[in-house]
């Protein structure tokens, strides 16, 4: 796993020559923001989570809340 | 439900995946009310482009399923495209078809072309937006050819169940997809797409809600998960 991880890293982001494209601001600290409850832990950012999955050959889960959500069982 | 309050799903994405999350504000007209309140989970590279959705909430085996289908489809593109992004892309936008053909009965050919996008384009003409980058468009999924023979009973299952939106193939013929299934369609042409090129195909073309911003960040998205547990420790 680790190593076709490493791949990725190597085809897709230095293939594509792509930079960062997370259109938030990053904010150079590396600070883990949570688990709020979850049993899931939330970088500050999607550019921060990007910066440590590109470290540690991982991939980006990002997820996208909206509205009313006073109901937990949404997630 | 609560499928991230699930220890599994925990365990698995930490192994694999780095998490973040976004406030995308929308609203649903209901009557005469607006009522809003939705959540999308994106898999992405780490150059942000969307690999995998789950549009909705989900239950905790559906999100751990389908966490580990990205996860492998992952693993065989890195093997097979073998640092080619242009292959890697193919593959990714083709396993969403097969997956809508062996999961939902519905084929579909996958695009793997992307024409220029006029939004790249610099040229005097171009318009630019004065207020700064436009919501993201509801992007077409590509034309469902019809029901795979093979697959039939699957879709035959699939006009039966709950929730189940009614899509229709080239010739008119009408068919039925979850919100999942919607998903690996509009990726069959537009997986490896930049997350902020996709949401709104998500909330809008697969929720039904309309975006009214883009994703921003928020301080804390689970307030309840607080005080549920405060309520607890009192």
């Amino acid at each position: 796993m680790r190593n076709n991880f490493r791949l990725a890293a190597a085809g897709l982001v230095v293939a594509l020559c792509m930079p960062f494209a997370f259109s938030d601001e990053t904010n150079g600290d590396q600070t883990t923001c949570g688990q709020y409850g979850t049993t899931v832990q939330f970088e500050k950012t999607p550019s921060d989570a990007a910066k440590r999955a590109l470290k540690e050959e991982k991939l980006v889960c990002v997820l996208h809340v909206s509205g009313d959500f006073e109901n937990p069982d949404f997630t | 439900m609560n499928a991230l309050a699930n220890a599994e799903v925990g365990k698995y994405l930490e192994k694999h995946f780095v998490c973040s999350f976004q406030r995308v504000a929308t609203f649903r007209i209901v009557g005469k009310q607006k009522q809003g309140g939705n959540v999308a989970t994106y898999f992405c590279a780490q150059d942000g482009r969307v690999l995998h959705v789950i549009p909705g909430p989900v239950d905790a085996n559906t999100f751990l399923r389908e966490a580990k289908w990205v996860v492998a489809a992952a693993e065989k593109g890195i093997e097979t495209s073998k640092g080619d992004g242009a292959k890697f892309k193919t593959h990714m936008r083709k396993a969403h078809a097969d997956k809508l053909r062996t999961a939902y009965g519905l084929a579909v050919e996958a695009i793997t072309f992307d024409p220029p996008d006029p939004a790249d384009n610099t040229g005097p003409l171009t318009y630019r937006d004065p207020t700064g980058r436009p919501l993201a468009p509801v992007l077409p999924p590509p034309p469902i050819d019809g029901p795979d023979v093979k697959f039939r009973h699957l879709q035959d299952a699939m006009a039966k169940t709950a929730g189940a939106f009614p899509v229709h193939d080239r010739k008119g013929g009408r068919w039925a997809l979850d919100n999942q299934g919607r998903a690996h369609a509009l990726l069959a042409a537009h997986s490896m797409s930049q997350i902020d090129r996709i949401y709104g195909s998500i909330f809008e073309g697969i929720l039904g809600e309309r975006i009214t911003t883009r994703p921003v960040e928020v301080v804390n998205p689970f307030p309840w998960h607080g005080r549920k547990n405060a309520a607890v420790t009192n």
